[in-house]
């Protein structure tokens, strides 16, 4: 509807010139004869009373198509409806193009399957050997030794905890004291790899030991301070640091 | 009627179970009931129309055998292989932890098919690491695990994994140490025995205690072997029986006077009255093959004719134990019981009854 053109029809906006030249005026009786060449024009009365119509007046048929276009869409409300009816103009020519939106160039990164077929975190038998992880529990030591500004004996347990609580546990020595599964108890070793619900650990025999953070108390020993963590506290730290969670 | 109240005028929930047999019977399974069930406190005898011990229990009696209480007593040393080679694979060795509460602490048990039954609370069997399952008493939130440890298993030799970690587990992981009791039966062969096994200072021995009654004017209920239901006016049902039992052994006066209020229990219809009635009753930690060797006895009571129609012989099974017929666990709910009740019969017939508490399995 929105290209419609305002069209002759009662008498508004007409376009055209007059009558065309050289065409007299047709014959028949007089009425109110539209200008010839209007698009619309009302139906002249003589035409209807002939086919014996009652052409309703302005206010009466537009009352007439508003009801009758309220009965045909009943969903459509009221006022969609007179939208619908108001005579939009397009303009056709020198119309600004819509501005297509810039699709999001996603950054280069691969799904989480992507990932693990890339095996990025996985460590290769041939170097699951304890013995090539001492020196970085070594490093750890000293790390945390730096952390606590020196270990020493009179240091206050509960800074040294909440100090242990929040640091990074590569290459620490571990041992799983407590565990709702029975299995889980005593196995002891380095931590190689940190995840969001595991740790990967190396026991002295070479074998690398998946254990479950949750359910589990796990022991930490640092120049003869023995901490006691509950593996649930582990989840809740640390998730603010940046590039750290690797699930 | 107030809720508490209603449950306390309500008997807990127990189970009674009562078999017929023949003592002579080849399939008679009296035998195995008695072996099955290892732990037993004590042991009473109830013989009617009889003054003083007969002459067949003298022998019995007199050599009641003998058991040990080991004090601190380490439970790893029961995993070492130096005991099971000396007791548990000779002959059968029966061990319990002496006052421990089977639903509050740790109990440890040995059974005499060399399997050792360790009863723990969570905490302890987080931190153990020895696999378990929940205890099937312990409701929703499993409080009470019990490992089961087969030492007789050939798997279990000195080199192999599990008894690798039986050993850390029980030696270093989390050192459990009870008083025990516990007794040996071996069918004479040579070796060591228990006292020599332990040092002096940790190990004691002690006979059972025996004490002898006789009851005059006793009111016995009359039975008929071959009618477990009892007919009425002719004979008891087995669980009259059971309750009149268990009044007379708890001395508990049966004429119901008017001005007495503790107990209105009267002996079931129909009776008899007898002058005098023997009763010998054993306390101790008392092994299965001693039972039997007393039933065998008892049953040979009857071979010369004698006034009485029948006798009973009763065993009750210790309130703490963790077992209570072969592996079936047993719970202390409201009364830890878990005894059974032999009547013999002139005609060698025999009642069973076994009877448990709240928190225990079917007997078999």
């Amino acid at each position: 509807m929105e290209g419609e053109r305002e069209g002759g029809g009662r008498g508004d906006g007409r376009r055209g010139s007059g009558p065309p030249e050289g065409r007299p005026p047709p014959d028949g009786p007089r009425c109110a004869v539209p200008p010839a060449g209007a698009l619309y024009g009302g139906l002249p009365r003589q035409a209807a009373e002939e086919l014996s119509l009652q052409p309703q007046g302005s206010g009466e048929a537009k009352a007439f198509v508003s009801a009758f276009l309220k009965r045909s869409m009943p969903k459509m409300k009221d006022e969609a409806i007179q939208d619908v009816l108001s005579r939009k103009a397009v303009i056709l020519e020198h119309y600004a193009k819509k501005r297509k939106k810039q699709k999001r160039k996603k950054t280069k990164s691969f799904t989480a399957k992507q990932r693990r077929e890339m095996r990025l975190f996985e460590i290769e038998p041939e170097q699951q050997r304890y013995a090539i992880f001492l020196p970085l529990h070594e490093l750890w030591k000293q790390y945390i030794r730096d952390l606590c500004y020196g270990l020493k004996p009179d240091a206050q347990p509960q800074m040294v905890q909440a100090k242990l609580l929040k640091a990074d546990l590569h290459g620490a020595i571990v041992t799983v004291t407590k565990s709702k599964c029975p299995s889980y108890v005593g196995i002891t070793g380095i931590i190689l790899q940190e995840f969001k619900h595991v740790f990967k650990i190396i026991t002295k025999e070479d074998k690398l030991k998946v254990v479950p953070k949750l359910n589990n108390v796990f022991s930490l020993e640092i120049d003869g301070f023995i901490s006691y963590i509950y593996g649930s506290k582990f989840q809740l730290r640390a998730i603010c640091e940046p590039g750290f969670l690797a699930n | 009627m107030s809720a508490p109240l209603r449950r306390v005028q309500q008997a807990p929930r127990h189970l009674l179970v009562c078999e017929k047999g023949h003592a002579r019977h080849p399939r008679s399974r009296h035998a195995a009931h008695v072996r099955d069930h290892a732990y037993n406190c004590r042991v009473s005898i109830l013989i009617p129309e009889c003054g003083i011990l007969p002459e067949v229990l003298k022998s019995t009696v007199a050599d009641f055998g003998v058991y040990y209480l080991v004090k601190n007593l380490s439970v790893h040393e029961l995993v070492a292989h130096e005991f099971i080679d000396s007791f548990v694979k000779k002959g059968s060795c029966y061990a319990l932890t002496y006052n421990t509460k089977i639903d509050q602490d740790n109990t440890a048990a040995l059974l005499p098919t060399g399997k050792l039954i360790l009863s723990v609370d969570k905490d302890t069997y987080e931190e153990l690491g020895l696999q378990g399952r929940p205890s099937r008493y312990s409701g929703k939130k499993a409080m009470r695990y019990i490992i089961t440890i087969d030492l007789t298993d050939s798997d279990f030799h000195p080199d192999g994994k599990k008894h690798k970690r039986v050993l850390w587990a029980l030696k270093e992981k989390k050192p459990l140490e009870f008083d025990f009791l516990m007794a040996w039966y071996n069918t004479g062969a040579e070796g060591s025995t228990l006292m020599s096994y332990f040092p002096k200072n940790q190990i004691r021995a002690l006979k059972p205690k025996i004490t002898f009654s006789t009851l005059r004017d006793l009111q016995c209920p009359a039975l008929q072997s071959n009618e477990l239901e009892g007919k009425p006016e002719e004979s008891c049902s087995t669980e009259e029986l059971f309750e009149w039992l268990g009044a007379v052994l708890n001395q508990v006066n049966l004429d119901n006077k008017s001005s007495s209020f503790i107990s209105t229990y009267c002996c079931p219809q129909p009776n008899t009255t007898v002058d005098q009635a023997f009763l010998c009753t054993i306390t101790g930690f008392i092994i299965p093959d001693k039972i039997i060797q007393l039933l065998e006895q008892l049953c040979s009571y009857f071979s010369e004719p004698k006034l009485a129609h029948w006798l009973t012989l009763t065993v009750h099974g210790f309130a703490d134990s963790p077992v209570s017929w072969r592996e079936n666990e047993h719970g202390f709910h409201k009364g830890g019981e878990n005894l059974y009740n032999f009547v013999v019969f002139r005609n060698l017939d025999y009642w069973l009854q076994m009877a448990v508490g709240t928190n225990d399995d079917c007997p078999p």
